[in-house]
Formats: C-alpha cells, sequence, structure tokens
C-alpha cells in the first residue's frame, strides 16, 4: 500500500507523552526482550519506526501498543535510552484520541487546563444541582436523631425534603443509568472507530468470517482475567492492577446495577454479602493507589518515571472519589446525617465527571480497547494463517 | 585590548564529568571585562530561533560573539547566521573550546579562563599557548610491551636510540600473541608478532624490563625520572635455561591467564612457548611456598639452580626524555549483562575465550570442543569432550550501548566474522548465525572479507539479542530477525559473545602518575583528535595503540609507529614542548600584550 510521509506526525505525538524515538537504532532488543510479541505483532520497534519515517497510518490501524502492558524491560535494557515503554504508553494515549470522533479526547490530554477545567465546571454543575433540586432537609440540622435508625446508622434515603425515600434512590438511579449509558455509547461508537481503522480499513487482511464468533471468548476472557498481563516478566504489577480491575468492577456494578440493594436505609451487619463486596473493592482500589502513586513519586521504576498529566489525574480522581466513599459510610455508620449528605454530594461531584471523562475519552478508556485489540489482533492472526495457506498452496 | 562589544554564549551540550567546570566562575570571570556587554546560555537564548539572537545583537549593539564551551563548534553556524542576519562580520566570531586544552588534572578553571581571555582579545589561543621548549635525553621509555609498544620500541631503537619497554606480565605480546588469526587477510597472529618479539629480545638498543610496573613520574618534559617495580620473578633471567623440569614437577594449577581462563597452568609456568623473554617465572598467588613457606619443589629440581623463592620486589629509577604509552585494552566483563548467561552457562563464551579455543596452540589444539567443569569446578576446555554443530556470535556485547559503553570498540564485527569463518574451516558442517546491528567493515578489505564470509553461508542476521537461555537442547536465544520482519528462537550449542573493549582497570593509576588525562570513555585524550593522536597535553609524553581507543591491529601498529617518530623527532631536534597544562595564566596575558604590539 502506498503511503505518504506526513512530516508532522513527530511533532503531532510530542503532546501525548515522553518521545525519544530519534534515539533508537533499530537493534530490535525491545521486540526480543518482550515475552509478548511474536510474528505480525512486532512491538515496540516497529511502531518506533513508523514514528522515525512518519507513517501515520501504519500506527493507526495497528494494535500493537495495546498488546503491551508496560513492564518496563524493554526500557530497561534499550541500548540508546529511547524507552520503548514509554513511547508504547504515549502511542495508547495517541491513539485513543483518533479513535474518539468528539475530538475531546485529544484535548483532554494535549491539554492540563481544558481535562482540569471541564472537571471541575461538571462537578460544580452536579454541587449545584443537588442543592438546588435536592436541598438537604432543614431537620437534619435541627433534629439529626430523627435520622438515624435503631442501628445508628443514618437513614441516607431520607435526607431530602418534599420527597419520600423511595423517590430519591429512584432520582439517584436514574441518574446512574443515564451517566452508565452515555458513557457506554460513547465507547462503543469509539470502539467501532477502532475496528472501522484496524480492521474494515486494513486492506491487507481478510478475515475469516467464523473468526469473528471463534476467536470471541478471548475478549471476554482477557477483560476478566486480563491474562496476557500475567504473562509479563513482573507479576506483581498484573496483580495489582487485577485487584484494581476487579475492585473498580464491583463498585461499579453495585452503585449502577444493584443501587437499591445497597443504597438502603437500614445498617448492614459487616459480613453480610454486599458490605464484603464494598471492602473488597475498596482493599484492591486502595491497594492499587497507594502503590501507583508511591511508585509515581519515587521514579525508580522505569514504569513510572515519566508520568502524564492523565496519569495524576487518574490517581488523583479515584483517590478523592474513594476517600470521599469511605468518609460518607463512616459518617454514615456513627450517625453524623449533615456531614453523610454533603460528602454523598461531593462524591457525587467528583465521581461522576471521572467517569465521563476517563472511560470514554482519557486513560480507562483502555478497559474497553485493550481486550478488543486483543481480539482484534486474534482476528488479524487467523487472517495471516488463511493468507500463509493459500500462499503455500500457491507455491506448491 | 579588544574593545569591540562583545557577547558571551556558553554551551555545554553534555554535561562532562570529568572536565567539571565551574560554570558561574567562568561567567563571573566573563562580565567583569569592560567590554563584555552579555552572558548568554541555553536558559536566556533559544538556540534554534536565529532572529530573536538578531534582536539580542542589536538590542545590546554586540560587534563580537564568543562561543565558549563544550564543542561550541557545533554552534557556529547558527551564530555565523545571525551575525550576517544582524550585519556584522565573520571574523567577529570566535570559539574557545575548552574541551581542547582543560581535561583532567587541578588547572582547569584556569585554562579555561586563559582560553576565554585569548578569545576575549582575537588571540589564537594556540599562540598563547605556545609552550616553551626544553632539551631531550635521548632514551625513551615505552609503556605495554603488546603489538603498539613492540612497533614502537623498534622503531624508536632502529633510529640508535635507547628504549626501556615496560612490561607488566611475564611476556611481551600482549592481546595479540593470543589471537589465532588476523583479519582480513587470515595470516597467523603468531607468525607475524613472534619475529617481532625476538627482535625485541635481541635488539641491543632495547632493555625489556619485564613483570614490572611504572609506580612514579618524576621531572619535566624531556627529563624524567621513573621509578620502576620490579616485581619478583623468583627465577634468574641469566641462568634459566627454560629446561621446564621446575613447571613438570611444580604442584599447584591455576587458571592460565594466557589462554583466557580456559585452562591449567602451574604455579611456576612460563606464559606461552615463544614468549619472551623465554624463561619461567613464579606466580605469587598460586605458589605454595609463597603462600605458606613450605613446598620448594621447584628450587631443589632445577638444574641451574636459577629459582630464588625468597626473592623480593625491588624498586629500580630510570632516567628518560620520552615516555610512549602503549598499555592497551582489557575486554569488556560480559558478567555485567546478566541475561546473556555468562558465568552460568558454560558453553556461552566470550571471544577471547574462542580465540584460545580454535588456537592450535590453544587448550584443545585447535579443535572445538565443549566447555567442561574439571573436579576443582573449573570451566576448562578439554580435549575430546565433543565437538558442537551450532554456533552463535553476538555483536556488540558491551558496546554501543548506553547501559554500559556508549561508544563502538570497532574490532568485535570484523573479529566475529573471522571466528566464524575459522569455525566453518573447522567443522564445515557447522551451522553459525551472527547477530548484528550494524556491521562495521570499515578498514581496507574489510567489506570484501564481510562478503566472503557470507558467501560461506554463515547466518547473518540483523537484530540484537535480548536473551540467552538454557534450553533442552543447548542454549536458546532470542532476537527479532529485522529485515524478515519475525521473532527468532534458535538453539545452538555455543553462543560466542563478541565482547567490547574498554580501558584497563589501572588505567586511571597510571594516568594520574603520568599526569595525563583521559576522555569521557576513559581512554587517554590525545591533544588533538584529529592532526595529533599521539601526543597529550603533558610535554613528552604520547600514547599510542588501544590505550587512546579502540583500535584494530593494522591501526595500533600505525599509531605505535607514529608516536615513534613524534618521539624521535623530538630526540633529532634535542627539543621538545614543556606541559601546556602548567603555563601560568600571567605567561599568557604576557603574551597576548605582547602580541598585541
Amino acid at each position: 500500500m502506498r503511503q505518504t510521509v506526513n512530516t508532522k506526525f513527530k511533532q503531532e505525538l510530542k503532546d501525548f507523552g515522553v518521545g525519544n524515538w530519534n534515539a533508537c537504532f533499530n537493534c530490535g532488543n525491545c521486540t526480543a526482550i518482550c515475552g509478548l510479541t511474536e510474528k505480525g505483532f512486532l512491538f515496540p520497534r516497529k511502531s518506533i519506526q513508523s514514528i522515525q519515517m512518519g507513517l501515520k497510518e501504519n500506527l493507526e490501524k495497528s494494535v500493537d501498543p495495546w498488546l503491551c502492558y508496560y513492564c518496563g524491560e524493554c526500557s530497561d535494557t534499550c541500548p540508546r535510552d529511547a524507552n520503548p515503554g514509554e513511547l508504547m504508553m504515549s502511542l495508547r494515549r495517541y491513539l485513543t484520541s483518533t479513535y474518539d470522533w468528539t475530538g475531546l479526547s485529544k484535548k483532554f490530554y494535549t491539554s492540563k487546563f481544558w481535562e482540569a477545567g471541564f472537571i471541575a465546571f461538571f462537578g460544580a454543575a452536579i454541587i449545584a444541582a443537588f442543592l438546588i433540586f435536592l436541598p438537604p432537609s432543614e431537620g437534619i440540622f435541627s433534629n439529626p436523631d430523627a435520622f438515624i435508625n435503631n442501628q445508628g446508622g443514618v437513614m441516607i434515603n431520607s435526607m431530602v425534603d418534599g420527597i419520600s425515600s423511595t423517590q430519591f434512590i429512584k432520582i439517584i438511579e436514574y441518574g446512574d443509568w443515564t451517566m452508565a449509558i452515555i458513557v457506554a455509547l460513547l465507547l462503543i461508537s469509539n470502539i467501532f472507530r477502532m475496528f472501522y481503522k484496524v480492521i474494515l480499513k486494513d486492506k491487507s487482511v481478510q478475515i475469516p468470517f467464523f473468526a469473528y464468533f471463534t476467536e470471541f471468548f478471548q475478549l471476554i476472557y482477557n477483560f476478566l482475567t486480563q491474562a496476557r498481563f500475567s504473562k509479563c516478566e513482573k507479576k506483581s504489577y498484573w496483580v495489582g492492577h487485577l485487584l484494581l480491575m476487579t475492585g473498580y468492577t464491583i463498585m461499579f456494578l453495585v452503585i449502577v446495577v444493584l443501587l437499591p440493594e445497597f443504597q438502603i436505609e437500614e445498617v448492614k451487619p459487616w459480613y453480610n454479602w454486599q458490605r464484603l463486596l464494598g471492602y473488597y473493592a475498596t482493599f484492591g482500589i486502595l491497594y492499587f493507589l497507594v502503590i501507583a502513586a508511591i511508585e509515581r513519586l519515587k521514579k525508580s521504576d522505569i514504569k513510572f518515571k515519566f508520568s502524564h498529566g492523565s496519569d495524576w489525574l487518574f490517581i488523583i480522581m479515584l483517590g478523592l472519589t474513594t476517600i470521599t466513599g469511605i468518609l460518607i459510610n463512616i459518617f454514615r455508620l456513627t450517625g453524623m446525617p449533615v456531614l453523610t449528605y454533603y460528602m454523598f454530594v461531593l462524591h457525587l461531584a467528583i465521581l461522576v465527571p471521572m467517569i465521563v471523562i476517563e472511560v470514554p475519552f482519557s486513560k480507562w478508556s483502555h478497559l474497553a480497547y485493550r481486550p478488543f485489540a486483543i481480539y482484534f489482533a486474534k482476528l488479524k492472526k487467523a487472517s495471516y494463517a488463511k493468507q500463509s495457506i493459500k500462499s503455500q498452496l500457491l507455491t506448491t | 585590548m579588544g574593545t569591540k562589544a562583545t557577547a558571551v554564549y556558553f554551551y555545554y551540550p553534555d554535561d562532562d564529568s570529568i572536565i567539571n567546570l565551574d560554570k558561574n566562575d567562568l561567567e563571573k570571570f566573563s562580565i567583569e571585562q569592560s567590554f563584555v556587554k552579555a552572558i548568554w546560555n541555553s536558559k536566556n537564548l533559544s538556540d534554534k530561533d536565529v532572529l530573536s539572537v538578531v534582536s539580542e545583537i542589536k538590542k545590546d549593539d554586540i560587534d563580537r560573539i564568543v562561543i565558549a564551551g563544550l564543542k561550541p563548534g557545533f554552534r557556529k553556524s547558527f551564530f555565523a547566521e545571525a551575525m550576517l542576519k544582524a550585519g556584522k562580520k565573520l571574523e567577529d566570531l570566535v570559539i574557545a573550546d575548552f574541551g581542547q586544552y582543560c581535561n583532567g588534572g587541578t588547572r582547569n578553571q584556569e585554562i579555561a579562563k586563559a582560553m576565554l581571555f585569548c578569545a576575549f582579545n582575537n588571540v589564537p589561543f594556540e599562540f598563547g599557548f605556545q609552550p616553551e621548549l626544553n632539551t631531550v635525553r635521548p632514551e625513551t621509555m615505552v609503556i605495554g610491551a603488546g603489538i603498539t609498544g613492540i612497533q614502537a620500541s623498534l622503531e624508536v631503537a632502529d633510529s640508535n636510540n635507547k628504549v626501556f619497554l615496560i612490561e607488566k606480565t611475564g611476556t611481551i605480546g600482549g592481546h595479540m600473541a593470543m589471537f589465532d588469526k588476523t583479519f582480513p587477510t587470515l595470516d597467523c597472529a603468531a607468525c607475524i608478532l613472534t619475529p617481532k618479539m625476538v627482535e625485541i629480545g635481541q635488539h641491543p638498543n632495547i632493555e625489556l624490563i619485564t613483570y614490572s610496573e611504572v609506580i612514579g613520574v618524576k621531572g619535566e618534559a624531556g627529563n624524567y625520572q621513573v621509578k620502576i617495580l620490579k616485581k619478583a620473578r623468583r627465577v634468574d633471567l641469566s641462568t634459566c635455561i627454560g629446561c621446564g623440569i621446575c613447571s613438570e614437577k611444580c604442584p599447584s594449577k591455576t587458571l592460565s591467564e594466557f589462554d583466557a581462563g580456559t585452562t591449567l597452568r602451574k604455579a611456576i609456568y612460563i606464559p606461552f612457548p615463544q614468549a619472551v623473554p623465554n624463561k619461567y617465572l613464579i606466580d605469587e598467588e598460586s605458589c605454595i611456598y609463597v603462600k605458606n613457606g613450605k613446598c620448594g619443589v621447584c628450587a631443589k629440581v632445577c638444574p641451574a639452580k636459577c629459582i630464588d623463592l625468597d626473592q623480593k620486589d625491588e624498586e629500580i629509577e630510570i632516567s628518560v626524555g620520552n615516555i610512549i604509552v602503549a598499555t592497551g585494552f582489557q575486554t569488556f566483563d560480559a558478567k555485567k549483562i546478566e541475561r546473556f548467561g555468562y558465568g552460568r552457562f558454560p558453553n556461552v563464551l566470550t571471544s577471547l575465550e574462542f580465540e584460545r579455543l580454535v588456537n592450535a596452540s590453544g587448550p584443545t589444539e585447535g579443535n572445538i570442543t565443549y566447555r567442561a567443569k574439571d573436579k576443582k569446578g573449573n570451566w576448562i576446555f578439554e580435549p575430546g569432550s565433543g565437538e558442537p554443530s551450532k554456533f552463535a556470535i553476538v555483536h556488540c556485547v558491551g558496546s554501543r550501548d548506553r547501559n554500559y559503553k556508549n561508544y563502538c570498540s570497532r574490532v568485535c564485527c570484523m573479529y566475529s566474522l573471522k571466528l566464524a569463518h575459522l569455525i566453518k574451516e573447522k567443522i564445515p558442517e557447522a551451522d553459525v548465525y551472527e547477530y548484528f546491528i550494524d556491521m562495521r567493515a570499515f578498514g581496507k578489505g574489510y567489506e570484501e572479507f564481510y562478503q566472503r564470509i557470507k558467501e560461506e553461508d554463515v547466518n547473518i542476521i540483523r537484530g540484537k539479542t535480548a536473551r540467552i537461555e538454557e534450553s533442552e537442547n543447548g542454549i536458546k536465544l532470542r532476537s527479532e530477525d529485522i529485515i524478515n520482519d519475525r521473532i527468532i528462537e534458535q538453539e545452538v550449542d555455543m553462543v560466542i559473545l563478541s565482547v567490547g573493549l574498554e580501558p584497563r582497570n589501572d588505567a586511571d593509576k597510571l594516568m594520574e602518575i603520568l599526569n595525563i588525562s583521559k576522555t569521557n570513555d576513559g581512554w587517554y585524550k590525545e591533544s588533538n583528535s584529529t592532526f595529533d593522536g599521539e601526543t597529550t597535553l603533558t610535554g613528552g609524553i604520547t600514547i599510542a595503540g588501544a590505550c587512546q581507543g579502540p583500535k584494530d591491529i593494522p591501526d595500533s601498529v600505525a599509531q605505535g609507529a607514529s608516536a615513534a617518530s613524534k618521539v624521535i623527532q623530538s630526540i633529532m631536534k634535542n627539543k621538545i614542548n614543556q606541559n601546556i597544562k602548567d603555563i601560568p595564566f600571567e605567561k599568557i596575558e604576557k603574551r597576548v600584550e605582547d602580541f598585541q604590539k
């Protein structure tokens, strides 16, 4: 396929992170030291070469950056300090921005003000909406004891005036579902664009029709276990990541799908299933956050040496969400209705913008792109296998 | 005096730990000059935007620009453009390259200032720095008796001047004596080296002092007093007849240095059969008598009674006019790269070890065999332990790698090709895989040699090997085949790591004794890398061979001869430069003033 060399491309990429690609002399050490590379998927070197030569199309149709989990071994052993691992990370940011049709992703990645401003605006809107439409009941100030149930906990759904406790939970639930659907639609449309760029636009592959079905389980399997990650040299990253992923997924399911079961007036005993799930999720998320924050500050491991603004934003937002969530729980259990209400509002004012920005447009989008990339890679592999059989038949 | 309004731009492209200048002090020194109107550096001046520089020039009404720092020539064209755009003359653009004269030593700061001073006054600093001349003693000392030292000694001695050749080990010959063949002609290395070694031993003008080290140098250019430590050889050189009975009876064994540790030798030994002087010596570290005072078998059996087991080290002093440093190199320690498994897997060898293995005078008489453990746990080669059939040669081990040595060691590509040829010659049906990054066949006949090896059916693969692991059928290498877009995991029987060259461990010690300097990568620094690769900034001391930078044999020999020609020149003129590094600042100031009158 004919391609034109895009001389502006390198400059465009610079905004997405560290770019020391000119140091690379294409020795192939990175590709060979990586345990995840195979024929057809020779990253990081091939990707770096494409950047060096300005072959934008090559990169946009490639899923290679998503197949890398950044264990950092290539960067540690790179003879030129070209830092291929971080380059793959930057490429993932770039690819996220190309999949996104709204253009917001690029804005968020390349400008801190856009990202922080958007979050601040969104958060302020949520706080305002609560104070205007769902203001706290006067009673929580004058007669807080009325909002405390038999077990000594705050009756969280009754703190708003004018609506019943069942209405309040419904409003929150509708809000959650609206958010989830909008986010899902954005993400799905972006995944379709990814599919178009990676599979449909790449004329060199002809996917066997049945492969779409036979390889589909890869998507589910990899989403749930991140089995590919476990093949990396440093297993501790995989464990930490799995804790975060399972923790967060549980939390998300609980607050969106199972909200009526979860946000209830009475306090359940500690061994109740929803409280146990909550504790597991909190532990998983906190464990990951603490390790990630320490490592990113220490910078001793190459994986954490070059933190992009979006990396920190992710840690800070998720950290604040977790802390406010824990505080809600403490205030609720110890029977402090005023603090519970305000913490609840604050929690939502952080959580909602975080999900709306991170999941479709920023760092968290990889929760979908990565398993899909593995799926697409398997499809491409099936196509390569078919083609090589064809070429063997032709030669014999 | 320079009256034109001057701006100084300080340029330090990479932080040079060896030069280590006080940058603020230099800026202060510059601003103290009345005509210096502006100090620029990378912080306050864009080094990309010419127009901003032009506006700076116009703002301060600058007429001259001095570009000072390390490798300032890199910025010359940029400022030249700015000067022309601002309507100034190009001759008012002056360069002061600190790296040229400040390198090591204690006077870096002062020399840098002197260079700035010369630049400010538009005096070429070669003039300001012109050292005064001393008279010269005709004797010369050569340190290191490898091929470079041998060549240099012969050249000087043949011009009828006395040479003291100092060698650290028991024999002359150096690394070249260990090699089997030389590239690209595939001459037998020993056959072309040993005649020269014999010539050294017999030359009337050469006094060979082996098993000795330089421990102190006093005096000045043209007249140095050198203190030499003669380590106790414990065998009298004049009476030893080299019969070898002592070695036969000696009960103590250790790894042979000459065979790169691939076989054992006795504690009383002769490094190799063609050694010069061809006399035995006792190695303190493995001799039982030296260790605990018991044994002495060798002294008892010696028919010439030449062994004195209680001999002590002695110090001698010689006076020389010139010193040629030809201390050579050592090979990179492959154990530092853990993922290559050297030191863990017996059949992962360094190129030097393999060189001994294929050598007809080596441990297996040139038969390629597996390395096995002996009873004491040493990994050695023994004849008859099976023949490997698949070989991999890994290039650039320790070289061209920012984690180890940044430079290219120059010789590895060629010797690797040569080793591939030797394998094919000994085992024609063997599979040989070479993993390279870039093939550097730069010399006369080298490219042709490369093409010839390719025609010999050696599999040459572009891609750096990333990992070497043990597998069921031998050793597995993982690498990317860049040209064919695939990952290869190749199983072989033996891996040869083409280790690079690095400065010797004791290079810094000698550097301090001689008051010379080194470049960032640790090799000794020459006074000018383009025109004067042999002399140093210390008068009367020349460097040659691999101690100045990685070199192959022809280049080393050429540089040895060229260093000798510098020495002979000075002896014939009876004049030699004093230390450039010792010229006091006042003297430079006075010269600059004289020049301007």
